[in-house]
């Protein structure tokens, strides 16, 4: 008896937990998208290892893992060096180290590191820099090629680089495929910071480099902007008038109310089915038969016969119609009958009632519509798997060449990248700093849209009901 | 009187939202006007490519070396696997299909009878499939019937017995315990077609194989699990795997080094292939031909070095170098 | 509202402007019906085709895929029901109500996060740490809701009538993370302690139960995180619909918190929870980006929840893109895709007509005293 009595007091705090439990997860979440997403810009510090059979090698530490088949654990170290793996025949940008094979670690403020095209990250120390017959080494060529990098692309010298990789022999290194260089070991912490912020904006502002593991996702931005405006400039229009017309045209029966419940419905419809009518119907259907009438005479190569911009946006739009037509119904019914009653009594037509009294005042409803639309655009990723996503389109679907908005070029969308960058790439463990990026800037831009819309609902909330 | 006070819309958040869409088109007009190039170079267009994965870093590189010499030229690449390439190039909907293995009869069938003319077949690069287990796994070679009875339920390449568990391999008897997790590529991919067709003997796949979406995947997911195994292509080995040796005929163990597979010696080594709607009485548009040109140069073979693969043999690259 | 009574004719242009306008909006409203008609046309008129296949290879095919969705869909409820409805339970009938309006938002952005990163952070960081430490996982699903029974219990005999129970859920926070924190630091010490070995290692050799990396139990925990918001969001709405004066009328009878929620609230509001339920399972099924992610994508037909398996949205999303246009396989899976709208569709039609029945219901009700 005391036990029920017991649980009949006590289960109130398993609810309890239900709500605390949800909000932390969401925010365990969000913590280690910015953790490791921001932190993946920080100049890591590098290491001069040597292990117990003499070898010496530099690197970054990652992760540390416990040994699976014996007591112990082993460090994953970034060595980059890609170009070095003829003489090193580990030849991979990554090691797994024993911790007991580790002889000495040390931190010399000497080890710079590279971002190199196409080769990927250095790391070793900087020998000499040799430019136009002279020769400087040490700190003198660490200074002269901080100041050469400085200059923009196009006005740097030329010049070659003597580095030495810690595990192999020197090599010289042309300074044109160098983008970047660092002494993390070295940089005050001001200095850290400053480098952290010039990554981050040149993550947001630059394309990828090295097939999607280096560089930004600047296209992937531009591409998911232009997509998502495309959209609402289809969907806006249209579910405007379809709830314009179930609300205020047609007259209140049964058909309405089946349509209504339709429209529900069909915001509850998997996305993968719009994909899948978008592929058939648009672009196996509507856009070969376009080919074949207007684009003959590309064909073989398809401009509307195959995944784009134009089928994208219309799949989307589609997918986002049921919930723009549902929000702005809720504005419009919000709306008191002696509003439009009043309209009429002055002599209003339908349309000047519609104009001057009754959309304005729906307004923010339409406004919330657009925000949770592009919401679930920007989000949304199995669809356009199968309508109209690059794997890298580093030609954006907007140019200063006539027509100016390309319908037919296929685009970059942020979502499709995090999937692409993670498992179409060449290594995961190089791309997940990356991805973990991508997925924070994602998640705060569709996180950002949401609270807006919410936002405005709670503003539209609190003017119900008032009297005229 | 304030008959009024609800009929106009919310001030602030009209206006809000109206500077909100202005910036928006202005932010994309500005950053899209890109200036008019200084020389008009006759090397321009979009090249569009659509198929394997396994090739997918080494098209991007090849676009960007592209891209640096001729600006005007961009590639649009899709990956998807290199079933993907083949019907894409029989639809139309693209004229370069890099493929992971060699298009079947059939589909070269379907291209002849579709155009009336047979694809381009260009050999770009070489690059082999390698089983690979955890780095920790003490298994170091196979043998082809070993391989298939592990990965097949058909055992077309002779093998008496599946093989499902560590405990059957010599190697592996102590250590990992318990089932060998097998992880591999899914339906469209060129990979899955070719292992099944060379490694299996063109017998079945088990049906508790994990699919993934590309192989990077495939090798993350082994990394991570003593007791997996799986099959990749060599450039996306890591640290975190080792390739297991394979028996040749003559029964000598050949690890997959970038030599053995460069020769041909390592059983599993590949080709592989781009795919060119190329009419034979037509020269090919110049974006086209610069690419190729590309590929086959010196440079183009140390791109794909770069990339993880291993470079053509000389005479090879030499013998398709005409453009 | 009554439509405007036609005027006498005296401006010609404002009247055609009127009826351009109605003809407008009627022409595109239509458009937007037959588009919406059109999906469900398309679907079925592309998988007509499929009774020309052999009978015996679609039913192999889809038999795979329908038992894989489900699974999945079964995990995932199993996880998001008790959560959700918990959730629901506490802000609809415990928290003041400017609370509410803060704590629902906030749970509803859980809904925000795109499934493709969900989908990410399940299968390529979640997966392999929770096969490498299969009871610290197994301990931090058991060990916190019965640490909050243990926490009630403290915050009963320690502090009696100084702390509302409405702010429970704010303590519960950091008392959650802690418990997390020691079930982690506990559970390899009792796994030495008790089993001697490996969890792992223990079903593997003794009960002969295989563990795969991506498996059930990730997709549940992944699509539950996805789906509870969706399932929460309605469940509160129907249980704050329920009218006071019912609850209040318990109460006034001598019931207490379970006797009430038991007796009157869950009865009451039971139609809606039902639809809410119905709701989150049709968003379970049609989930394609974590369930390509984070399942190991086998064709398996088997029952253990550490197995992986494969379900009809993933499957349309690998193979779609590769299959011929107009060929067997497109035209299968043209027919999944459709088997998949119309189970959604009749689901949320279900919930959508249970959950009209329950306001006209309630509404009766709640005039009546």
């Amino acid at each position: 008896m005391s036990h029920n009595m017991a649980w009949r007091g006590l289960w109130p705090w398993l609810c309890a937990a239900s709500v605390a439990l949800s909000l932390l997860l969401l925010g365990l979440l969000l913590a280690l998208l910015l953790s490791r997403g921001l932190g993946h810009f920080w100049p890591a510090p590098l290491e001069a290892v040597t292990l117990t059979s003499g070898e010496t090698f530099a690197g970054e530490a990652i992760r540390e893992a416990k040994l699976p088949d014996q007591p112990g654990h082993e460090r994953l170290y970034f060595i980059g060096n890609r170009d070095s793996s003829e003489h090193d025949p580990h030849g991979a940008r990554f090691r797994w180290i024993n911790l007991e094979t580790i002889a000495q670690r040390d931190t010399s403020a000497r080890l710079v590191r590279l971002s190199r095209s196409p080769w990927g990250d250095f790391i070793g120390r900087l020998e000499a820099l040799e430019q136009g017959g002279q020769r400087l080494e040490g700190d003198a060529a660490w200074q002269a090629l901080s100041q050469a990098l400085a200059q923009p692309e196009n006005t740097r010298p030329d010049a070659q680089l003597m580095l030495q990789p810690l595990n192999g022999d020197a090599f010289m290194q042309p300074l044109e495929e160098v983008y970047r260089a660092s002494r993390p070991n070295a940089m005050t912490w001001l200095a850290k910071v400053r480098y952290w912020g010039t990554g981050v904006g040149q993550f947001l502002s630059q394309g990828p480099r090295a097939a999607n593991t280096g560089g930004g996702v600047w296209p992937a931005i531009f591409g998911t902007v232009v997509m998502v405006i495309v959209m609402s400039v289809i969907v806006m229009p249209f579910g405007v008038l379809a709830a314009i017309y179930l609300n205020e045209i047609a007259e209140q029966n049964r058909f309405t109310r089946l349509v209504r419940i339709g429209v529900r419905n069909l915001a509850g419809v998997p996305s993968i089915v719009y994909g899948v009518f978008g592929l058939g119907a648009f672009v196996y259907g509507i856009g070969s038969t376009l080919d074949e009438w207007f684009f003959s005479a590309r064909l073989p190569s398809p401009t509307f016969g195959t995944g784009g911009l134009l089928w994208a946006s219309l799949t989307l739009a589609l997918l986002t119609l049921p919930v723009v037509i549902v929000a702005t119904e809720e504005g419009l019914a919000r709306i008191p009958d002696a509003q439009r009653e009043g309209a009429v009594a002055l002599g209003a037509t339908r349309l000047e009632t519609l104009t001057r009294v009754v959309l304005p005042m729906a307004a923010p409803a339409m406004l919330t519509a657009l925000i949770l639309a592009v919401a679930r655009a920007a989000g949304e990723v199995a669809p356009l798997m199968l309508v109209g996503v690059a794997k890298l389109a580093p030609q954006v679907p907007i140019d200063a060449t006539f027509p100016y908005l390309h319908l037919e070029r296929k685009f970059m969308h942020l979502g499709y990248h995090i999937f692409d960058t993670a498992f179409h790439g060449d290594s995961m463990q190089a791309a997940i700093p990356l991805v973990y990026a991508t997925a924070l800037l994602l998640v705060l831009i569709v996180l950002v849209l949401n609270l807006t819309a919410i936002f405005l609902r709670h503003y539209l909330r609190r003017k119900r009901g008032q009297p005229c | 009187m304030r008959l009024n006070r609800h009929a106009t819309p919310p001030r602030l958040i009209t206006r809000l939202a109206a500077v909100a869409i202005a910036l928006a088109v202005a932010f994309v007009i500005t950053f899209s006007i890109t200036p008019a190039a200084a020389n008009t170079t006759p090397v321009r267009g979009t090249l569009g490519a659509v198929g394997s994965d396994t090739m997918a870093g080494l098209m991007l590189r090849w676009g960007e070396a592209l891209a640096q010499r001729y600006p005007d030229v961009t590639l649009q690449f899709q990956a998807g696997g290199s079933a993907n390439a083949a019907s894409a190039l029989i639809a139309g909907t693209a004229r370069l299909g890099p493929m992971s293995r060699p298009m079947t009869a059939t589909e070269k069938q379907r291209f002849a009878r579709r155009y009336g003319y047979p694809p381009l077949e260009l050999k770009v690069a070489r690059d082999a499939l390698v089983v690979v287990v955890h780095r920790h796994n003490p298994l170091r070679a196979l043998t082809r019937r070993q391989l298939d009875a592990i990965f097949s339920t058909t055992r077309h390449c002779g093998a008496a017995r599946p093989i499902l568990r560590w405990q059957a391999l010599d190697a592996t008897r102590d250590w990992p315990f318990g089932r060998i997790a097998l992880h591999g590529r899914n339906l469209a991919s060129g990979t899955h077609a070719l292992f099944q067709r060379r490694a299996l003997c063109g017998g079945e796949f088990r049906r508790d194989i994990s699919e993934h979406p590309g192989s990077a995947a495939v090798v993350a997911a082994v990394g991570e699990s003593p007791g997996a195994m799986g099959y990749a292509g060599y450039h996306h080995l890591s640290a975190a795997v080792r390739g297991v040796s394979l028996y040749n005929a003559a029964g000598k163990a050949i690890a997959p080094s970038r030599a053995a597979i460069q020769r041909g010696d390592y059983p599993l080594s590949r080709s592989l292939y781009l795919y060119v709607n190329a009419p034979p009485d037509a020269a090919l548009p110049p974006a086209e031909r610069a690419l190729l040109k590309l590929i086959f140069s010196p440079r183009g073979q140390q791109i794909a070095r770069a990339a993880g693969f291993v470079a053509l043999p000389e005479p090879q690259r030499k013998a398709q170098n005409r453009w | 509202m009554t439509p405007p009574q036609k005027l006498q004719g005296t401006q010609p242009l404002r009247q055609f402007q009127d009826r351009l306008a109605t003809c407008v909006i009627v022409v595109g409203a239509m458009a937007v019906l037959a588009a919406i008609l059109a999906i469900g046309v398309f679907l079925v008129w592309q998988s007509l085709p499929v009774l020309f296949i052999p009978l015996e290879t679609t039913v192999a095919k889809l038999s795979v895929l329908a038992w894989g969705t489900l699974k999945a869909a079964l995990a995932t409820l199993l996880f998001a029901i008790p959560v959700a409805l918990c959730a629901a339970v506490y802000t609809a009938l415990y928290l003041p109500a400017r609370w509410r309006s803060r704590i629902k938002p906030a749970l509803e952005m859980m809904e925000a996060v795109p499934g493709v990163v969900v989908g990410f952070i399940a299968g390529v960081i979640l997966a392999p740490w929770i096969e490498q430490h299969l009871a610290s996982a197994l301990a931090l699903l058991i060990w916190p809701p019965l640490s909050a029974l243990l926490a009630g219990l403290l915050w009963q005999t320690l502090t009696p009538h100084r702390l509302p129970f409405s702010q429970a859920w704010l303590w519960l926070i950091p008392w959650l993370l802690a418990m997390g924190w020691l079930a982690l630091w506990a559970a390899p010490l009792i796994e030495h302690q008790l089993l001697g070995d490996d969890l792992r290692r223990l079903l593997e050799t003794r009960l002969g139960v295989d563990y795969a990396t991506r498996n059930a139990l990730i997709v549940g925990m992944a699509m539950g995180f996805a789906v509870v918001p969706g399932i929460y969001a309605l469940a509160d709405d129907a249980l704050s619909e329920v009218p006071t004066s019912l609850l209040e009328g318990a109460q006034a009878l001598g019931a207490d918190r379970w006797q009430t929620l038991w007796r009157v609230a869950l009865p009451a509001a039971g139609p809606g929870i039902f639809s809410a339920v119905l709701i989150g399972a049709g968003r379970a099924v049609g989930e394609t980006m974590i369930v390509l992610m984070a399942s190991s994508n086998a064709a398996l037909t088997s029952a253990s929840p550490f197995e992986g398996m494969r379900t009809i949205a993933a499957a349309v999303a690998i193979e779609l893109p590769e299959a011929a246009p107009m060929s067997s396989t497109y035209h299968l899976l043209i027919f999944a895709a459709l088997v998949l709208f119309v189970f959604t569709f009749l689901v949320n039609t279900l919930a959508e007509v249970v959950r009209l029945r329950l306001r006209t219901r309630l509404q009766r009700r709640g005039g009546g005293a």
